[in-house]
Order: structure tokens, then C-alpha cells, then sequence
């Protein structure tokens, strides 16, 4: 077993104040931590069981960031989640932030 | 009660760190070593395993009913709340932190919130180490205020946990909790399906669910799974007046209940709760021990202590397993402890030298006779001869409770180091999982041969690779990256917790060369122990473990920073 990491990043302008932490890491789940960034910009970093997937990431994330341009450190932690579960984690987080 | 409010209660769906905000007065939750500071486990991403940002432990200040509080909470969701290095520390370090406010004053309350399966065994002897410090810490702590251990579900408690468990002042479960040293798969892997059939789930539950463990008097409270009536079970506890004895302590108790039982018989979960509620025989019933040649069944343990004790006079103990004597090392009077094989001793699953019902509790009873013949005199060392292939791995044992016979032994130990007593843990063959819980990790200082024999892990490997879902090959490879994983002795020395690693004693046949080595080795350590601290925290000063266990040495720095 190997881990994939990879690394995403975004022109992102929108200011976030508070911090975010939703999810876990078990099976068919992730971990999303969402901090403000000191510069403007947003990085992503995932690390997924799952390799093979970076084009799934991107358009996940693509979709994401379109409507939350936020400029944050956005860290991933994946335990083999499909689409739907991110998707899902990340509205949860956007909540949690209250964007 | 209407469904609705039931179900905006369960305390069981909440998280790890939803139930620790439940536990602790409104508004009064500030977490410890938070997610966003990322003191995650180092040992998983080279074994392919995404680990979390907290490492599945939440430890959060606040307070419980207007006093000062610590509570830790295990996230059983991740890597099935398995005790590795930051985890471990994280659990240890919240009650030192107690222990040490109790001890200059403040009295600092402590509750576990525990879903674990015990040591994770990817992280192998860092689980285990880190487990041996909770016990110690528990120990010394519910002397100043009960610990409380709560476990709802859905995973319930095992492996060193539950002896951790065991140690505590007050235990909480709820029907869908599960408190058992072994787990089923475990046991099934080790004696075999017709021990215990993992696929009975019926009858697991019924052997080590949280109504049998109430009823049989292992656990104190039985709560339905709502988070108000256990943070109130809770507090139940804490507005107690009267010190209560913990259970682990109550060693004639339980030494009496096991005399009147029968080994042979497959009791059913329902027989034993009818039992257990016979109000207990006052006077042990004497039992006869089965008398065996001695050469049929040498042991590593058996060798060393009859080197060790020569010719003095054996101390009686309850069953052939435990050899209890005491004999001079120089000036020093010392209590030679050792487990070893008995091929017709009466618990089928103990007659190889594992640490059963009897031998747990029988250590326990001859480790606290010395502390009352000594209380007002020289405290006698203690040496634990380590020679233990596991602790036993059966059915009756679990239905028994055999964690709390090995929390007796580590409760009885722990409280000879705290009252002064050097305890030395000598190992001279297999110091494995509970049993090395038991007998030998509560020591102030720890030996061991330097052989090929020696060794230190948490399972047997065809254990590990079935919980793990790995192969023997694979484990080998992890073995290779994870040194705590990892079953030589060479490779547990780099950990730092032995005290010396003693080389050229012949451990198949020692003669009174390698004796005389053994017995320089033995004085030196108990020297040095009857002059530090009672704690265990010399394993973490060592050169090795500032290289080795850094991060348990982070996780508790930065906790003590900021912990107020």
C-alpha cells in the first residue's frame, strides 16, 4: 500500500476567519481541516489511500473553490471516500466556517 | 421518554470530541493538542496508512460538576481507537498532568472515554510502553481522585486497555458497550474455533457485554445509551463520599471467587452472573495442587529463579504456576516472582506459562504480602522474573474477566514502586502483550538477556496479520521500518526503556557464571531504583528514547504548556 499526496493550488481572495475541522479518517471517509492563510491563495494537501484519482480531486476541487474562493490552508486526509462523501465533508465545512 | 429525545441524546453516535464536550460542564471544553497543531503519529504514512490529525484522541480541559477536569477521549472510529505513540502519550500525559495538579493541590478530576481495541498494532511497542504509563498513572492518581472510564460502543475495550479499565475507580458501560481482554478474533486464532466461535456473535455479547460485566460485578454502572445520563453516571461518581477500594485491589475478593470454581466446566454467561450473585464464601476453600516433575516442564523462568533463590524456601502461592520466594542479593532482601509452564494446571489455556485468572491474581496477592510485611520496615525489592508467552487466550477467561486479574497484578506492582519498593522486571524469554503488562511493565527498572529467545511484542505474529488484515510477509517488511513492531530484543532496547540489556548469560542452561552476571545486574538496578523517582519516567529520559520516543516526549511537553 502507498499513499498518494498531492498538492493543489488556487487563486483564492475571499478572507476566512475562522478555522474548520470536519470528518475522520475511516474507511469511505475523510478529514477536512480548513485554516486561514496568511497569503492570498489557496493550498490544498491531500493525502489518499486511493491512488489514481488526482483528476477527481481537481474537478472536485475546481467546483469547490468556484464557489468558495476562500484563501485558506485546506489540509485532506482520505480514507478511500467516494465523490459524494467529499462533497458532502466539504459543505460541512463551509458550515462549520460559516461561509 | 419519546424516540425523538432519545435519539438527539445517543451518546453513542457522537464523536470523540462531541462526547468529551458532553461530559464536561457547558461552555467549559477547551481541547488540548487540537487537530490544527497536527501532532499525528509518524509510524503510519511508511505503512500505507493516512493517519488522522489528532491520532484518535481528543483531551480537553474543562470542568465536571464546578471542579477542575481532564477528560480523553478515544476516537474509536479511527484505526479502531488502537493505542499508538501519540495517542498513547496523549491518554498518559492528560493524567500525569492530573496526577501532578492532585499532588500540589488542585484537585484535578480525570475521565476516560475509552473505544479501543488496545495497542495499535502497527505501532506495536509503542502502544504497549504507552499503555504501561497509563496504568502506572491511573494508579497513582486514583489515590488523590477517583478515574472514571466510560466505554458505550460501538467498539468496547480491549487488549491493555481493558486492563487499564480494570485499574480504574469507577467503570460506566452501556448494553452495546463490550469490555473483554482478548478479542474474539484473537482468541479464535490462538486456541482455536472450538475455544470460541467468532461468528456467535450472540454469545460474545452475552460473555462480555455491558449488561454481563454489570451483573457480574465488573463494571459499576449500566447506562442507557444517552449522553446526559452518562455525564450524570459520571458525576454520580465524583459526589461520592466514602473512598471506594477499586476492584483490582480487592485481591482476596476475587481470589475467592476463583477458588470456588470449577476450571473444567464451560460455564455459560447466564450460569457465572448466577454465581456471581451467591453472596462469596467467606474462608478460601483449599485446593489441591497437582504436584509434577519439575524437569518435565523447564522454563526459562523456572531456571532463572531457581538459580536466582538457590536454595531458599519457596513461598506457597495458590497454584503451581506462580513461584513466589524470598533470598538475599548482598544486603538487599529481594521477592523473586516468575510464571511458568504446568502441562495439568487446572485452566486448560494456562499451562503454558501465559498469565491466566489464577497466575494474575496470585502474583498480585504475593506482590501486596510483601507491601504489608514492609510497610513499616525496609522495603524489600521485588524482582519479576519475565518468562511469558501472552497472557490466556480462552474463553472461560474472558467470562471471568481476565483483564482484571492482569490489572491486580499491575495495580499490586505499581502500588510496591509507589510505596518504595524497588521493582525490577527481569526478562529472560517472552514478555508479550498483557502478560508483560502484568508481570514486569510496571517495574522501576527493566533487564533483560541479550538473546535471540528474548522477545517483546504485542501479539503473536499470525494474530497480527489476521486483525490487520495483512500477510506474514508484509508484517516482516513493517517490521523493517517500524522498529517497535518488530519482535527481537535488540529492537526494543532502541525504544529506551530497558535499563540494561545484559550480555553473555547463557539463557537455555545458566550455570553460576551466568548467575553471578544476572545477580551484579539485578543489585545495580535496585541501587539505582531505591534512589529515583517511583514513577516510570526514566524510560523516557534514556539517550535512546529522546531519539526514539520524541514524540512521546513532545505530546507531553506540549500539553503541560498548555494545560492551563
Amino acid at each position: 500500500m502507498t499513499i498518494e499526496q498531492l498538492h493543489f493550488e488556487y487563486k483564492a481572495e475571499r478572507e476566512v476567519y475562522k478555522k474548520g475541522h470536519v470528518g475522520i479518517v475511516a474507511s469511505g471517509d475523510l478529514e477536512i481541516m480548513v485554516e486561514p492563510s496568511p497569503n492570498k491563495g489557496a493550498q490544498i494537501y491531500i493525502r489518499t489511500h486511493t491512488d489514481g484519482f488526482e483528476v477527481i480531486w481537481r474537478a472536485i476541487l475546481d467546483r469547490f473553490m468556484e464557489s468558495y474562493p476562500i484563501a485558506a490552508i485546506i489540509r485532506i486526509n482520505d480514507c478511500g471516500a467516494t465523490p459524494g462523501v467529499v462533497n458532502l465533508r466539504l459543505a460541512q465545512a463551509t458550515e462549520v466556517m460559516e461561509l | 421518554m419519546s424516540m425523538h429525545h432519545y435519539l438527539l441524546n445517543s451518546y453513542i453516535e457522537l464523536s470523540a470530541r462531541e462526547r468529551a464536550q458532553a461530559m464536561l460542564d457547558e461552555g467549559t471544553f477547551r481541547e488540548l493538542l487540537d487537530p490544527y497543531q497536527r501532532i499525528e503519529s509518524p509510524h503510519l504514512l511508511v505503512q500505507g496508512i493516512v493517519p488522522q490529525s489528532d491520532d484518535g484522541v481528543v483531551v480537553a480541559r474543562g470542568m465536571i460538576d464546578g471542579h477542575s477536569a481532564v477528560v480523553a477521549s478515544v476516537d474509536g472510529r479511527f484505526q479502531g481507537g488502537g493505542i499508538g505513540e501519540v495517542s498513547g502519550a496523549k491518554i498518559a500525559g492528560a493524567l500525569e498532568l492530573a496526577l501532578r495538579d492532585n499532588r500540589s493541590g488542585i484537585p484535578t478530576r480525570a475521565v476516560l472515554l475509552l473505544e479501543t481495541g488496545g495497542v495499535r498494532l502497527q505501532e506495536g511497542n509503542y502502544g504497549l510502553l504507552a499503555i504501561a504509563e497509563i496504568q502506572a498513572a491511573i494508579v497513582a492518581l486514583r489515590e488523590y481522585q477517583p478515574v472514571v472510564c466510560v466505554f458505550a460502543g460501538m467498539i468496547g475495550c480491549f487488549g491493555g486497555m481493558s486492563i487499564a479499565a480494570g485499574l480504574c475507580s469507577a467503570i460506566i458501560m452501556t448494553r452495546q458497550g463490550r469490555l473483554q481482554l482478548n478479542g474474539p478474533e484473537v482468541i479464535e486464532q490462538e486456541a482455536g474455533i472450538l475455544e470460541l466461535d467468532t461468528r456467535d456473535r450472540r454469545l460474545i455479547w452475552s460473555m462480555s457485554g455491558g449488561e454481563q460485566r454489570y451483573q457480574t460485578g465488573l463494571a459499576d454502572h449500566l447506562i442507557d445509551d444517552d449522553a446526559t445520563r452518562i455525564r450524570d453516571a459520571v458525576n454520580s461518581v465524583y459526589r461520592m463520599q466514602e473512598k471506594t477500594i477499586p476492584r483490582s485491589s480487592q485481591v482476596e475478593r476475587y481470589l475467592n471467587r476463583l477458588s470456588s470454581l470449577d476450571a473444567g466446566e464451560r460455564m455459560t454467561p447466564d450460569a457465572w452472573r448466577q454465581q456471581c450473585k451467591r453472596p462469596n464464601e467467606t474462608k478460601k476453600p483449599t485446593r489441591e495442587l497437582n504436584l509434577v516433575s519439575e524437569a518435565a516442564i523447564s522454563s526459562r523462568g523456572r531456571l532463572f529463579f531457581n538459580g536466582l533463590t538457590e536454595e531458599e524456601e519457596r513461598i506457597p502461592t495458590g497454584t503451581t504456576t506462580v513461584l513466589v520466594a524470598d533470598a538475599w542479593l548482598e544486603q538487599e532482601r529481594v521477592r523473586y516472582i516468575t510464571v511458568v509452564p504446568d502441562p495439568v494446571n487446572r485452566f486448560e489455556r494456562a499451562r503454558n506459562g501465559e498469565v491466566g485468572l489464577d497466575e494474575g491474581w496470585e502474583i498480585a496477592a504475593s506482590v501486596r504480602q510483601a507491601i504489608a510485611e514492609d510497610q513499616d520496615g525496609e522495603k524489600r525489592a521485588i524482582v519479576a522474573i519475565v518468562d511469558v508467552p501472552g497472557q490466556a487466550y480462552g474463553y472461560r477467561e474472558e467470562l471471568i474477566g481476565i483483564h482484571l486479574a492482569c490489572a491486580a497484578a499491575v495495580d499490586a506492582y505499581a502500588t510496591a514502586r509507589l510505596a518504595g519498593h524497588p521493582v525490577v522486571a527481569l526478562i529472560v524469554g517472552q514478555a508479550i502483550s498483557g502478560a508483560f503488562l502484568a508481570h514486569g511493565l510496571q517495574a522501576n527498572r527493566i533487564l533483560a538477556l541479550d538473546d535471540s529467545g528474548v522477545a517483546v511484542q504485542v501479539m503473536s505474529k499470525q494474530s497480527v496479520a489476521r486483525v490487520t488484515h495483512r500477510s506474514i510477509e508484509e508484517l516482516d517488511v513493517a517490521a523493517g521500518k517500524v522498529a517497535a513492531t518488530a519482535y527481537d530484543i535488540r529492537s526494543f532496547a532502541t525504544l529506551g526503556a530497558l535499563y540494561s540489556l545484559l550480555k553473555d548469560v547463557r539463557a537455555h542452561s545458566p550455570e553460576s557464571r551466568d548467575f553471578k552476571i544476572v545477580r551484579s545486574a539485578l543489585m545495580d538496578a535496585i541501587t539505582v531504583a531505591r534512589e529515583s523517582t517511583h514513577d516510570l519516567s526514566c524510560r523516557l529520559q534514556s539517550v535512546q528514547a529522546r531519539a526514539s520516543r520524541s514524540l512521546s516526549i513532545l505530546v507531553r511537553r506540549k500539553m503541560a504548556e498548555q494545560w492551563n
